[in-house]
This record gives structure tokens, sequence and C-alpha cells, in this order.
């Protein structure tokens, strides 16, 4: 098994001791790995994402990121590893321009200027946005804000890119785009999204959520070209297998 | 409420930029001291939370008009008295600097004006020892309407302090006084029912937001009362002081005295109007020479307006050259 | 505003912590005029002037700002004239008294000062200004707050017009918020607010924040900005003294 891989083991989570959020939660992500999180609203998607960097610790189970137990000492070092995308772009830039942004983790990590410099390119480049460099963030529209702050990740070269919904309120061009992207990035990526026919166009795997339970985890054809396992848990059919 | 640069002197607006920047180091260290690296960004965008609020228009019950938040009192209940008087110094600096709404040399006045008040008197008169024995709906609206109107009076009043000290205005002090402070008071309690609104609201939403009133460091906070009486204390007597001082000779009677060299009003009336005087003259930006009164200053007055005029068209003249120099070097 | 700042003109590429301290001075001075000195303020327009053309800015854009400060300095200086009747000039029968003159000079004042700030933004983005600020020592934790504080007007700015225009399609016939809901309005986006702070501060931490703002070191000052600043100082003191 190579290094870069994700456990988790029976993991539970609430935010207040009544309303279980996730209940006995254990898959296992290898590299390579491209996994759609997909289910209906508040099944627990984004607070799942939200375990696996760590912004809630106090889950119950195992969470191991590339065998480092998801814990307050090892947080720096797994986030080293992890690239997280915000929903709401504007969270995720708050920096006043698209380079003071993306070079904000390198910086924070220690690197010469003139290193940041190369990181900063590399990532612009990689998403096709060099023209934005310099543009200040507030005067950038929806699809151009998601480019950047996908940039912004990529610019701590992470093993594992975790994304909230990238799709949403991107126009179908950028939506594209961003998939071409996606396609790029050969690391492990868990997408959680709506987006179905994105999801099946990036992801080789799925897993299937409903109340806080994984339901499903398989291959991305055979999960969503069941239109009874999808509609029993709030979903639909992909646009495009509909039409057949 | 936003004071303009040609309200203040110089040596007015560098005191209150020495007491506004005290106090402002003095709120770094405190939040430092917190080491909450949560702090900054909550700061940043409450920040902009106080700008967006501006815009909206509550509209006051039996009347046509108005008003709006308080933005001091509302974050010093938030987020402490250090870190929102640093949040207000960086709203009035954008505000300042966007929308020209207060000057950018009478920004150590609007800042000591507004949050310094707002933030260090409303938490420390009002919000904390109301708050002491536990929040009560009834003690949240009380510390907002009489935290929002004392500051706002405070505020009101350092305005016509710093106006009059800065001799700009030949307004008598009761006058202004007496049109300023009223108008500060209605304003004082509508955006103190705006605010005790909004912080009720956040008491039942979410109680934990809320500065509570339960702090550890008992005796360091006495260490930081006295520090904040003292200084209010400093300038509220600097401010009675020369005001006393100046009230016999006042204004233009005294800058007369003045030209007219009778140096006994410079050692007897010792006021901060007085000191600021000679510090400006020392460092030579106030000529003292263009008085009214003569023939010939009347007639020198012409012919400096003629002048001027030749410079500037001169300087406008040369403005186009360069420019038409430099594009035609493309 | 930052896109005038950002356009390629010589001023603009001025280092900021020249402009900043001209700024500073020019206003200083000019306010430190005597409040009968005309001429004397008149001719301070001189800075402006030439800023204005040379950094190619419009005058009429500028004129709108003035209309928020003239106001409160309308109203101190407009009572000048009855309390200060001394004659100052006369043309033929009409007297101009030094209350006229007075009121005249502050307005000016006034006018110039709020001109001069704004060909400081016009010709400085604020991430220069917090640059200049960072240079003159002003705390880090000051500087970054300010800078987010930039960042986020603009979004809130937009949230709060959004929650303003949903409440004026469900309350056409009122002008502002009824005070009934004052609390719930502005309280739902204080705790939205609230929800994006932690979340930005999320962000932080996820890329490596531990408390500090790292920022690129930006280009020193150079002979031409030193030039550009004494020569200006040597401008202000000459017109002081004459």
């Amino acid at each position: 098994m190579s290094h870069i891989h994700i456990n988790l083991e029976h993991v539970s989570y609430s935010y207040e001791k009544s309303v279980p959020i996730l209940k006995d939660i254990s898959f296992v992500a290898h590299e390579n790995d491209s996994i759609g999180l997909i289910g209906a609203n508040g099944v627990g998607k984004s607070t799942l994402l939200k375990l696996l960097v760590g912004l809630n610790t106090d889950y119950e189970g195992s969470i191991r990121v590339e065998e480092m137990p998801v814990v307050k000492e090892m947080l720096p070092k797994i986030r080293e590893k992890i690239g997280y995308v915000f929903q709401d772009s504007d969270s995720q830039l708050f920096m006043s321009t698209v380079y003071d942004d993306v070079a904000f983790a390198p910086r924070n990590y220690g690197l010469s200027e003139a290193e940041v410099e190369k990181r900063v390119c590399r990532a612009l480049e990689m998403i096709h946005i060099e023209h934005l460099r310099e543009k200040h963030i507030y005067k950038m529209s929806g699809g151009e804000k998601k480019m950047a702050s996908i940039a912004t990740i990529l610019a701590m070269t992470p093993d594992i890119i975790l994304m909230d919904e990238p799709s949403i309120a991107l126009d179908p061009r950028n939506r594209r785009n961003l998939i071409h992207i996606l396609n790029e990035f050969e690391h492990l990526k868990i997408i959680a999204s709506h987006d179905l026919d994105m999801i099946l166009e990036t992801c080789s795997r799925v897993i299937l959520m409903a109340n806080g339970e994984i339901i499903r985890d398989g291959d991305t054809r055979e999960i969503l070209s069941d239109r009874e396992l999808l509609e029993e848990n709030g979903l639909e059919l992909p646009l495009c297998m509909q039409r057949i | 409420m936003h004071m303009a640069d040609a309200l203040v002197a110089p040596a007015v607006a560098a005191t209150m930029y020495v007491c506004s920047g005290a106090a402002a180091g003095f709120s770094v260290k405190k939040v430092r001291l917190e080491s909450d690296p949560k702090k900054i960004p909550v700061m940043g965008v409450m920040g902009a939370f106080v700008f967006a609020t501006q815009m909206i228009n509550f509209t006051i019950p039996g009347t046509g008009s108005s008003g709006h938040l308080c933005g001091g009192m509302l974050l010093t209940a938030l987020l402490g008295p250090y870190a929102a008087f640093l949040t207000m110094i960086g709203v009035l600096l954008i505000q300042c600097l966007l929308f020209a709404d207060g000057g950018l040399l009478a920004l150590g006045c609007n800042v000591w004006n507004m949050a310094f008040y707002g933030c260090f008197l409303g938490y420390f008169l009002c919000w904390r020892p109301m708050m002491k024995k536990g929040m009560t709906r009834g003690k949240i609206v009380g510390a907002s309407i009489l935290g929002c109107v004392l500051t706002l009076q405070l505020g009101a009043f350092s305005v016509t302090l710093e106006t009059l000290l800065s001799g700009i205005t030949e307004l008598p002090f009761k006058v202004f006084v007496g049109t300023m402070q009223p108008i500060h008071l209605a304003i004082g309690l509508v955006e103190g029912l705006i605010t005790s609104a909004v912080l009720l609201f956040v008491y039942q939403a979410r109680p934990e937001m809320l500065e509570g009133g339960i702090e550890k460091e008992e005796s360091r906070f006495s260490f930081k009362k006295t520090m904040v009486i003292l200084l209010c204390a400093a300038v509220l007597i600097g401010g009675g002081l020369s005001l006393a001082a100046s009230s016999h000779p006042d204004g233009l009677e005294w800058s007369i005295e003045k030209i007219t060299g009778s140096t006994e009003v410079e050692n007897e009336g010792n006021s901060v109007h007085e000191a600021a005087e000679t510090i400006q003259e020392k460092t030579a930006l106030l000529p003292d020479y263009a008085f009214k009164g003569s023939e010939s200053l009347a007639g020198t007055s012409v012919s400096g307006i003629a002048g001027s005029l030749i410079v500037l068209v001169v300087c406008v003249g040369a403005c186009y050259g360069f420019k038409f120099f430099r594009k035609s070097k493309r | 505003m930052d896109t005038i700042a950002e356009r390629d003109q010589w001023v603009n590429h001025i280092h900021p912590l020249v402009k900043l301290v001209l700024t500073v001075a020019y206003i200083a001075a000019c306010v430190s005029f005597s409040k009968y000195d005309l001429t004397g303020i008149l001719r301070m327009g001189i800075y402006l002037i030439v800023v204005f053309i040379l950094g190619d800015i419009s005058f009429r854009d500028s004129l709108r700002r003035l209309r928020i400060v003239l106001p409160l300095v309308c109203f101190v200086g407009l009572f000048n004239p009855f309390f200060d009747r001394e004659p100052y000039l006369q043309i033929g029968s009409l007297v101009i008294t030094t209350g006229v003159i007075s009121m005249v000079t502050l307005m000016i004042k006034g006018i110039y000062s709020v001109l001069a700030a704004y060909l400081l933004i016009a010709t400085t983005s604020i991430e220069k200004i917090c640059y200049a600020l960072r240079l003159i020592h002003v705390p880090a934790i000051l500087v970054t707050q300010i800078l987010l504080t930039y960042r986020y007007v603009s979004v809130l700015l937009e949230e709060a017009n959004r929650i303003m225009q949903a409440y004026a399609l469900r309350a056409p016939n009122q002008k502002g918020v009824h005070f009934k809901v004052w609390g719930t309005l502005a309280g739902q986006l204080l705790l939205r607010s609230m929800d994006r702070a932690n979340e930005v501060y999320e962000s932080m931490t996820l890329r490596g924040y531990r408390g500090e703002f790292y920022y690129a070191a930006k280009e020193p000052c150079k002979g031409k900005d030193y030039l550009y600043l004494f020569v200006w100082l040597a401008v202000f003191a000459l017109l002081i003294v004459i």
C-alpha cells in the first residue's frame, strides 16, 4: 500500500449529544482513488469532510490520514497533506489579491519568497488562471473565485484534495473546466456533491450516505445507474442517464 | 460625528493621535496576550459587519427618520474592549480613505471620540459592571442604551472641545455644546435601542458569543480600570482647564492681543490652545502676519491672489508639458 | 477605486509611504494656515492640481466625496460671519468682513484636505497603504485586521443588500426597517458574519496559519521616491513661508 491513504473506523460524531450526525462510518481511501460523496441535504457529507481535516476533533472511533491519527497534536502535519476546498469561496479567499491568497500557505510553511513565487505560478498554471494573478478577489466572478480557491490549495502541493460542492454556482463552461482540472489531479480526492453528472465524469468510486450512515460504497457507474437506490435516498439518476 | 481635517489644528490632531495611539498600543498588547489566533479573522469580519450595518436604515417608530447601529458598543459586547477598539480603528480608517468620512489628520480625534469612548468606557463603565452578576434581557437593554448615550455624549463633547481648541470656529462654546449635546442625546438613545435589539437577538440565539461577566484576572482589571480612568481624567481636565483659561480672552481677541504684543496673556493663560499655538509657531507652520484691518494688508492680499493665480497657471502648463513629453516619448 | 489606483500612472508608482507622508504633511500644512490667510491657502492648491493632472484623475468623481464632509464644515464655519464682523476689505460699497474670510478659508481647507486624501487613495491601493503602515511599525495585528475588514466589506455589504432587498420586497411600503425586526434582521446578519469569520479562520488554519501573517517584502524607497518627497516638502515649506 502506498503512503497516501485515509482510514476511517467506526467513526461517529454529533454536535449535540442527542442528535447524531454521523453513525459508525468506516471506509478506506487509497492513493489514486477518486471518491464521490453523495447523499441528500443534511446527511453529513460536509461534516465528514471537516472531520478528515480535523476541524472537529471530538469524534468517536478512529480516523487516520497517512497513518497519522487525526488528533490535535498531529493537525499541522495532517493539514500540510490535505487541501480542503470550501463551498463558499469568499470564506476561503481572505486576502485581497489572488497572488497573496495563493501564496498564503507556502509563506506559512516558511518557504523563501522565490520558492513561494514558483509555487504560486505553478498552481495558477495548473488551473489556467495565470491572467488572474494580480486581480482583486472582490472583483472576480463566482467561477473565477472557485478556480482561485482550488489554486490556493494546489499551492500547498497536497497529497489529498477534499472538495465541498465544487461545481455549485459555476456556469457550464467553468464546470467543464473544473472537471478537467479534477481529472488532471492524480492523487486521492474526495468530492462531496449533488452534481451527479460531474461525479460520474470525475470519480471512479462513490460513497452514498443517508442519515449519517454509509448506505453503499462501490463503483460509480453501478451506483449512479441504480435508479431505485438513488431515489430511495433523496437523489435521482444523473441527467445523462435519464435520457436512456 | 466624524470630524473633518479642516476642523482640527495640527497640534490638536497630533495630541489626539498620541492618545489614540497609546490606547491602540495597549490594546494590541492585550490582544496579543490573549494569543487567540482566531481573534484576528473575527475582528476583520466584524469590522466589515459594522460597516455593512451602517448601510441599513432602521426606521424609528413615530418619526419619519431612521437610525443606525452603534458600532463601538456592539463590538465591545461581542469581542471585549481591546479587540473592539482595534476593530473600530480599522473601520474608521477605511471609512476615512474610501468614503471621505472623517479626515486623515483627524483620524486620531475620531478614533478617540468614537472608538475609545464606545469601546473602553462602554465596556468598563456600563457593560462589565452591569453583567457582573449574570446577564438578563433587561440588563442588556439597559447597558447598551446607557453605554450608547454616555459614549455619544462624551464623543460629541470631545468634538466640540477639539474644534474649539483648534480655534476654528467663532461659535461660542455654549451655543456649540448646546446644539451638539441634545442632538447626540437623541442619536444615542436610538442607537442604544438598535444595539440592544441586536444584542438581545444574539443573547437568545447564541449567548456564548457575548463577552461574559465572569473574568478571571480580577487584580489585573483594577490596573486597567485606573489606567483608563486616569487617561480620561487627564483629557477632561486638560480640556476643562484650557476652556477656563481661554474663556476671557477667547478666540480672536486673544489673537489680537498676541499680535499687539501683550506678552502677559501668554504667560498667564497657560492653556492647551496656547501651547498648541506656540508649537505651531515654533514649527513655523503658522505664519503670524496675515491679519485683518490695515489697508496695506488688503492690498497685499489682492496682489497675493493675483500672484498665486499666475503660479497656478504656470504649474498647470508645466504639468501638461510634462505629460505631453512623456506620451511622445512612448 | 482600486481600478484607478492600479493604473499605470507615474504617480501610482511612487512609494506608498512617500505618498502617505506627503498627504499627511500637506493636510497638516493646509490646516495650519491662519484662518484669515485666504491667499496662502489658495496657493496650497498647487499640489492638488499637479497631482490631479499627473495622476490623470477625474476631478468630477472626487467632488462627490465632498458632499459628506462639507455639511459639518459649513455648519461650523457658517456662524463666523455673524460673530466676527470686523471689516476686512472694501470693494465699492461691498464690505467683506473677517468672518466671511475665515469662513471661506475654512471651507477651502475642508475641500483641500478631502481632495488630498482622495488623491492618496486614488493613486495608492489600500494594500499599499497598509504596507506603508507596516513600514512605520504599525502593529501587524492592526494592519492584518484592516486588510481583512477591507476584504470582507464588499462581501458583507452584498449580504446586507440581499437582506434589505428581501425585506423590501415583502414590506413594500416601508422606507427602512421596522423596529420590531431590528434585532432579528441585523442579528441574523451578525450571526452569519460570525459563521463566516469562523470559516475564514478554518480556511486559514487549514493552510498553515498559526497566528502570524507573512507578507512579501516589497520594493524599498528609491532615489526617485526621495526626490518626489523632498521636492514637495520644499514646495510646501516655500508656500508657507511666502
